[in-house]
């Protein structure tokens, strides 16, 4: 099995409007147009050629295209109890193709999921207040794509400590998903649909909430290490199980996928951060993993940023993880049909897998391709590997437009 | 959990030696980027003190021997031989006062001071006769410049020229000039606000100042800044003081008075001017606050590489054309 994914993403910086308000107060100066000559004598501020002593300001001989043509002006507004308002608008777009959500309905050669654009808007509104060093965030997420959307709410409550040194910070956050309940050809009821575009009468459509917290503690050590702890319980409800899974049972029958309708899962993350002089990080990062369905899972990753040039870094990073099956695996025909729940998803099964690959990511001062909006290019390159023989490549391109 | 590559500091082992004290009766801040050779940041700020106090003595008006009291000393008597350096300054500030219809304006050291006490509580404002007879003897035709032997002459009895609203943003443009001709590559000259900044941080970050918020400190509150811009290799001069104001019948007035009428001048809080050479944002701020939003913002929008925002009483924001908000 081979899996090939592209993902483009677009960052859209949010805008602020300029005040267009009209002036109130009227002085008795009038709006003249400048004489040539007088724009001139601006001018020769910034030249400063020959015998020209017109201006004695000594040796700021840059070359007036050095001069900026344009300023840029960023906003934040600060309150009357001198706190900081920030609100950032992000706007997501994915193009993605699969191959493998196209097996779903092998009778139809081009169904619903071929190729998608996936769409996630953001806002996000943060308070910070300098004089208690606690700052509050409130955000909202949408996410959509061909078998469901999201709703997503977050609340965060971080402060730091008076040497800047260390952070505390909890978040709580839930998500509303509606799935559309897309069922395999063989197992769907009659009058119903196959869910792609002009095919959704009869489609059921079943929630999936998430609640999650995160509870972290950053600490900066030294000059160069920093430490952070996290701990996210989550609780999942709904449908958990995916219903255009086909599970095989030891009789020969087959139905679809059936899981629990609740799941407790229980993260515990150590991150180290390693500063080695100006041009090398290494990231490091362990998770344990523990939840209610009977897996437990390890995961290391290793990352090593290095910038080659002040506008060229690599960063080659490692991932291992493995994890045990959740007490409902069973794979292909080993189902016993006298049992509630039953799955053949080896994304909760029994395995390990290895991610390796490297990005590079270009960030010319004067633009990439010398566009002065393209900012940064970054491509990214993945190698995955799975225990159960699945190899899969990754290519990912973000461009970063100012 | 995704992780990305943060902005780290790109130049080896730079520090930064910065040197406050008090120059032509304002606070200087002289900031030097260097690789960690303290001695030789420290020769170099010398140099630039030196620079901003042989400025200091040429144009104060503490010092009766100073080039600018040798002139007033002689207001409607006769010529006074300067030296180049300040006579091409007059020469310059005449051709700011034509630029901006008078609102800068050399000759305001001949204001009569006694009606416009802001240190005591004003109540009412003079009539107009009154104010206007006050700013009589402010007037930049009156300076009569000769090259044949490089003098000045005020051609009015009582007339008196001062170099506060140039002074500082020519001297920090000095000081900055000698520094780059003895290998400063990075730095920052402060002074009180009017600033030159050149090369960058030395954490190879672009040199970013902000601009104060309008709205008053309240008690538990210093102001703030409530925007930002990048200043490398730019110089910055800001206008109005949110703390020195007068309010009289309702209407809040500055404490810079309008070389044209006499009277104070109200409508707008603050004007920050962006223009790579610190003399002449220092020279421009204070006439676009004297002009106001739509004529400043008209003078402005004509000269080339030179920006404005301005704040206005209602904490509007204004700005020229060339300034983009992000």
């Amino acid at each position: 099995m081979k899996k090939f994914t592209l993902t483009v993403a677009l960052l859209l910086a949010g805008l602020v409007g300029r005040a267009q308000t009209q002036p109130a107060a009227e002085t008795g100066y009038e709006a003249r147009q400048l004489k040539i000559e007088e724009i001139n004598f601006v001018s020769n501020y910034y030249h400063q050629e020959g015998n020209n002593s017109a201006v004695t300001g000594g040796i700021g001989t840059e070359k007036l295209t050095n001069y900026a043509n344009s300023f840029d002006l960023v906003l934040s507004k600060i309150d009357r109890f001198n706190r900081v308002h920030t609100l950032s608008i992000d706007a997501n777009i994915d193009y993605y193709t699969s191959a493998s959500s196209d097996n779903i309905d092998p009778l139809t050669i081009s169904s619903a999921s071929k190729s998608d654009i996936h769409f996630y808007p953001s806002v996000t509104w943060r308070v910070a207040d300098p004089r208690t060093r606690i700052s509050r965030s409130l955000g909202y997420s949408y996410s959509r794509e061909y078998d469901y959307q999201s709703h997503g709410f977050t609340a965060q409550v971080s402060k730091t400590s008076a040497d800047n040194n260390r952070e505390v910070s909890v978040r709580g956050s839930a998500f509303f998903d509606t799935w559309k309940a897309i069922l395999p050809s063989e197992l769907r009821p009659a009058n119903y649909g196959s869910g792609a575009h002009n095919d959704r009468a009869g489609v059921d459509y079943k929630p999936r909430n998430s609640f999650n917290m995160a509870l972290s503690l950053s600490q900066v050590v030294n000059k160069r290490l920093q430490l952070l702890v996290v701990l996210e319980p989550s609780l999942q409800q709904g449908l958990l199980s995916t219903p255009f899974h086909r599970v095989y049972f030891t009789d020969g029958s087959e139905r679809i996928e059936r899981l629990p309708g609740t799941r407790l899962k229980l993260p515990i993350g150590l991150r180290a951060n390693y500063f080695y002089g100006d041009r090398v990080i290494i990231r490091s990062f362990y998770r344990f993993y523990v939840d209610d369905w009977g897996m437990q899972a390890h995961t290391a990753n290793l990352e090593v940023p290095v910038k080659l040039t002040p506008f060229l870094s690599i960063s080659p990073f490692y991932r291992f993880h493995t994890q045990t099956a959740v007490s409902f695996f069973r794979p292909y025909g080993g189902h016993d049909p006298n049992l509630l729940y039953h799955t053949s998803d080896y994304d909760i099964g029994n395995i390990s897998t290895q991610f390796i690959g490297t990005g590079i990511r270009m960030a010319p001062p004067g633009g990439v391709l010398g566009i002065r909006a393209w900012n940064a290019l970054e491509l990214r390159y993945g190698h995955y590997t799975r225990s159960t023989g699945m190899v899969a490549n990754s290519l990912t391109l973000l461009v970063k437009v100012k | 959990m995704t992780s990305t590559l943060p902005v780290s500091p790109l130049t080896d082992a730079l520090t930064l030696h910065r040197r406050v004290l008090r120059l032509m009766g304002n606070r200087f801040e002289i900031s030097v980027v260097t690789a960690n050779d303290g001695a030789w940041a420290e020769a170099r700020i010398d140099a630039a003190v030196a620079e901003i106090s042989r400025v200091e003595r040429l144009l104060t008006t503490f010092d009766e021997a100073s080039e600018t009291n040798r002139i007033n000393a002689r207001a409607g008597i006769g010529p006074v031989p300067v030296s180049p350096e300040v006579y091409a300054l007059v020469e310059r500030s005449l051709r700011l006062s034509a630029l901006t219809q008078g609102a800068f304006d050399i000759t305001y050291g001949g204001i009569d001071k006694r009606l416009w006490n802001f240190d005591k509580q004003l109540t009412a404002l003079p009539d107009p006769q009154t104010a206007r007879q006050l700013v009589r003897l402010i007037n930049y035709r009156n300076v009569r410049l000769d090259p044949a032997d490089s003098s000045v002459f005020l051609t009015e009895t009582g007339m008196r020229i001062g170099f506060g609203g140039i002074g500082k943003g020519y001297a920090a443009e000095r000081a900055k000039a000698i520094m780059q001709q003895q290998g400063v590559a990075n730095g920052v000259v402060n002074a009180a606000g009017d600033l030159t900044a050149w090369g960058h941080q030395p954490n190879g970050q672009p040199w970013t100042i902000g601009i104060a918020d309008p709205t008053p400190a309240t008690s538990h509150t210093a102001t703030q800044a409530f925007s930002h811009l990048c200043i490398s290799n730019l110089a910055v001069a800001t206008s109005g003081n949110y703390e020195k104001f007068v309010v009289i019948g309702g209407k809040r007035y500055a404490h810079t008075i309008d070389p044209r009428t006499g009277y104070p001048i109200s409508g707008l809080k603050s004007v920050t001017i962006l223009a790579p050479n610190a003399e002449l944002a220092d020279a421009l701020a204070t006439p676009v606050m004297v002009m106001g939003t739509r004529v400043g913002l008209h003078l402005i929008n004509q000269l080339p590489h030179v920006g404005c925002v301005i704040v206005d009483e209602h904490d509007r924001l204004f700005t020229s054309k060339n300034m983009k908000l992000t």
